[in-house]
C-alpha cells in the first residue's frame, strides 16, 4: 500500500513537474518573442494608419491593379525583399489594397473574373515581417533564422508573382 | 500660439495612441491564447517523449522529393486549420532545421486562403479576403465561387513556396554556414 501511494506521489509529481516547466517555457517564449514583436508592429501599424501612409501607399498601389499585367507589376513590387517586410506587419497594407480593389470591383471598375489573381497580387508579403518570430515558435536555431530570413524574401520574389499568374489560370470560367 | 502647440501634440499622441490600442488588441486577443496553447503543446511534447515526436519530424523531414508534400501541403494545412494564426508555426519544431524556414512560408502563405470557408484561422486579418469579397458581393455573385478557387489555389501556392524557400535555404545555408545543417 505504502509503496503504491509512494509510486502514484511520484507519477503526480512528475506530470504536474512537466506541465509546469511546459508552462514557464511558453511564458519565456511569449516573452522573449512574441511581446517584443507585437510591441514593435503595433508601433508601426499605429505609425501607418494614423499617418495616413498606409492610404497614400494603397491609393498608389491600387492604381496599378486595374488589370493582369498590373496585378502581376503590384506583386512584383509588393513581393521585393526590401519592401515585403515593411508592408507585412497585420497585413494593414494587404486588407487596405483589398478594400480599395473590392471597391473597384463593386464600382464595375475592374472586371470581377481579375479578383482570384487579385487576391494572390495584394499578399506576396504575407507573414515578411513575421519570419524571425515564426521561425522561432517553431524552435529553430539562430543559424537557422540567419538564413531562414533572407531564404522566404528571395524565395517570395519568384513565388509572389507566380502565385498570381496561378491565381489567373484558376480564374477561367469564374463570373463569365 | 498654444493652440497650434495644443494641435501639434494632439497629433503627436495620437499616432502612438493608435499603436496602443493595436498593441492591446493583439494582446488581449492573442497572447493569452497563445501561452495556453504553448503549453499544452510543450506539455503534450514532454508527455510523449521529444524520441517519439522527432520520430513524426524524421519522418515528414526525410530526403526525397515524395515527402515534401508532406512537409509543405499536409502538414501546413492541418497546423493552420487546428491550431490558427500565429499558434501554426509552432509545429515546425517537429522537423529538422534546413525544413523550417520552408514549412514557415507554407503555413504563413495559408493564414488567408480558407478565409472564405474556415474564417477561424485568421478571423483578425478577415478583409485581406473581405476587402475583394465585398466587390463580388456589391455586384450580386456568387461568393463561395471565388473562395473555394482561392483555397485550391492555396494548397498550390504554399506547396510551391516550401520547395522554393527550402531551395533558397540550401543555397544560403552552403553559403554562410560551414557545417552541414543537421538531419538534411
Amino acid at each position: 500500500m505504502n509503496a503504491f501511494i509512494t509510486r502514484l506521489g511520484k507519477a503526480v509529481g512528475n506530470v504536474v513537474g512537466v506541465l509546469y516547466q511546459a508552462g514557464r517555457d511558453a511564458i519565456d517564449m511569449v516573452l522573449k518573442n512574441v511581446l517584443p514583436f507585437i510591441a514593435f508592429i503595433a508601433f508601426v501599424i499605429g505609425l501607418i494608419l494614423e499617418t495616413g501612409v498606409g492610404e497614400w501607399l494603397a491609393d498608389g498601389l491600387s492604381g496599378l491593379a486595374s488589370s493582369l499585367p498590373g496585378l502581376l507589376l503590384l506583386a512584383v513590387i509588393i513581393g521585393l525583399p526590401v519592401l515585403s517586410p515593411l508592408l507585412g506587419p497585420g497585413a494593414v497594407i494587404a486588407q487596405i489594397i483589398g478594400v480599395l480593389l473590392g471597391t473597384e470591383i463593386g464600382a464595375g471598375d475592374l472586371d470581377p473574373a481579375l479578383a482570384l489573381p487579385a487576391l494572390w497580387a495584394i499578399n506576396p508579403q504575407v507573414g515578411c515581417d513575421f519570419i524571425p518570430v515564426g521561425l522561432a515558435l517553431g524552435d529553430a536555431e539562430p543559424e537557422t533564422v540567419e538564413v531562414g530570413v533572407p531564404a522566404v524574401l528571395f524565395s517570395r520574389m519568384v513565388t509572389g508573382p507566380l502565385a498570381v499568374v496561378i491565381g489567373w489560370l484558376f480564374s477561367f470560367g469564374l463570373y463569365s | 500660439m498654444f493652440d497650434w502647440l495644443a494641435d501639434a501634440a494632439t497629433e503627436f499622441i495620437s499616432w502612438f495612441q493608435r499603436g496602443a490600442e493595436t498593441f492591446n488588441g493583439l494582446v488581449v486577443g492573442i497572447v493569452p491564447l497563445l501561452i495556453v496553447l504553448l503549453t499544452a503543446v510543450n506539455a503534450l511534447i514532454a508527455l510523449i517523449g521529444p524520441e517519439r515526436v522527432n520520430k513524426f519530424g524524421e519522418w515528414a523531414g526525410r530526403e526525397g522529393f515524395a515527402y515534401t508534400p508532406i512537409r509543405y501541403l499536409v502538414w501546413p494545412v492541418i497546423s493552420v486549420f487546428v491550431l490558427t494564426n500565429p499558434m501554426a508555426y509552432t509545429n515546425g519544431s517537429f522537423l529538422p532545421e534546413i525544413y523550417k524556414p520552408g514549412f514557415y512560408d507554407s503555413a504563413v502563405s495559408f493564414v488567408h486562403p480558407p478565409l472564405g470557408i474556415f474564417p477561424h484561422v485568421n478571423p483578425g486579418e478577415f478583409f485581406v479576403w473581405g476587402g475583394i469579397l465585398a466587390g463580388i458581393v456589391e455586384l450580386g455573385l456568387n461568393e463561395s465561387e471565388l473562395a473555394v478557387r482561392y483555397l485550391i489555389t492555396g494548397f498550390i501556392v504554399i506547396y510551391i513556396r516550401g520547395l522554393t524557400t527550402e531551395w533558397f535555404t540550401r543555397r544560403l545555408w552552403a553559403t554562410q554556414h560551414d557545417t552541414e545543417p543537421a538531419a538534411a
